[in-house]
């Protein structure tokens, strides 16, 4: 931090990486982690001990002893942990957004169609270090910060879409959760994952940032 | 979380007491164990999800296969409002996400600001299937699956 300037510092970046192909900090899930209200305005996840690493910053630090034209196959630091949370997303009252593909450029962000409803979040997370050395805890909400919970499509669905029925649904009237599905769960694999070594690409920023005073 | 909890039980003294709560004690963590299992490798997938195409270029990394839709006019600024969240793409079902913060503190007692920006992907998604094990090196063709996933 600088104090002069009062501005944060990250020195710290959880995160479950990104895989080989791009995927961005993405896990699968049991269906049952994320559970819908009936009324479908309210969206809740609970997660535990999910492997994620520290690269401490987003994006996260080159290491200093790497030519520029190495960046690219540098490895990076990562410290594996684990991280727990909890989560409930809340629409508010405000009337849906219908978004509309606004172009047919695959790249472009605005090449997908949905009902988003603008939202409130809140939770409680803990994080550990697979060593111990560190753990942390807390809570957070959005409080004023954008969020959003709806149905959307992208990609094929975008424009090959059978039953377009977007517009068709009330705010509100359409339920989040999707029939349940047992997941394939396999803790060998999961526990053969966790042990294989950390380097995969890369990921961008958040929790914790460290505040000094 | 529950770890916390145990810490807390195994402070509260008395033979009987510690009886009762070793058995507390023994189901958190018999259901415990269980969700060390939660997380699904992606790799292990039949079929594989694809990475949204498109994504923020975020120097000196690249591109990152996610746009972080936002309120215009912020420093340093969002991508727009009606961005795509997902960040996977050919899917089609249920999104949820949020940029939050909140106090924490670690283990030494530092004191932090917590940032989260936790993303929910529900519903069906066409991926990459191996279309021939046995005559391929791993070929792909669309298949089509269901599952969540979360973005932390």
């Amino acid at each position: 931090m600088d104090p002069s300037s009062g501005t944060l510092v990250q020195v710290h970046d959880f995160s479950p990486w990104t895989l080989p192909n791009g995927l961005f900090w993405i896990v699968k899930v049991p269906d049952s982690a994320v559970q819908t209200s009936p009324d479908g305005k309210t969206l809740t996840i609970h997660l535990e001990n999910v492997p994620v690493v520290d690269a401490f910053t987003f994006p996260p630090p080159v290491p200093n002893n790497f030519a520029p034209d190495e960046v690219d196959i540098s490895p990076y630091q990562l410290i594996r942990a684990r991280a727990s949370f909890d989560i409930t997303y809340k629409k508010t009252a405000n009337p849906p957004r219908r978004i509309r593909p606004a172009t047919d450029d695959p790249l472009s962000p605005l090449n997908w169609a949905g009902k988003m409803w603008d939202a409130t979040n809140s939770g409680t997370f803990s994080v550990t270090y697979d060593d111990g050395t560190f753990s942390a805890s807390g809570s957070f909400d959005s409080s004023g910060n954008f969020g959003e919970v709806g149905t959307e499509r992208n990609g094929f669905f975008v424009h090959h879409e059978e039953d377009d029925n977007d517009d068709d649904v009330a705010a509100g009237a359409q339920p989040l959760s999707l029939p349940f599905q047992p997941a394939a769960m396999s803790q060998l694999a999961a526990t053969a994952i966790t042990k294989e070594p950390m380097k995969f690409v890369l990921l961008k920023g958040r929790v914790p940032v460290k505040v000094i005073h | 979380m529950r770890t916390i909890g145990i810490l807390n039980f195994r402070n509260a003294g008395g033979n009987a007491m510690r009886r009762r709560l070793g058995y507390l004690l023994f189901l958190l963590l018999a259901f415990s164990f269980p969700l060390g299992a939660q997380i699904e490798p992606i790799p292990n997938l039949t079929v594989q999800p694809i990475p949204l195409p498109g994504g923020d270029i975020v120097p000196p990394y690249g591109l990152y296969n996610q746009f972080f839709p936002g309120p215009p006019n912020q420093i340093p600024p969002f991508d727009p409002m009606n961005a795509d969240p997902h960040g996977i793409t050919n899917f089609r079902g249920v999104t949820a996400m949020g940029y939050t913060s909140g106090p924490a503190k670690d283990n030494s007692g530092n004191q932090y600001t917590v940032i989260t920006d936790i993303r929910v992907y529900q519903g069906e998604y066409i991926g990459g299937e191996t279309a021939d094990v046995v005559n391929s090196a791993g070929a792909t063709r669309s298949g089509r699956a269901r599952g969540t996933f979360v973005e932390i």
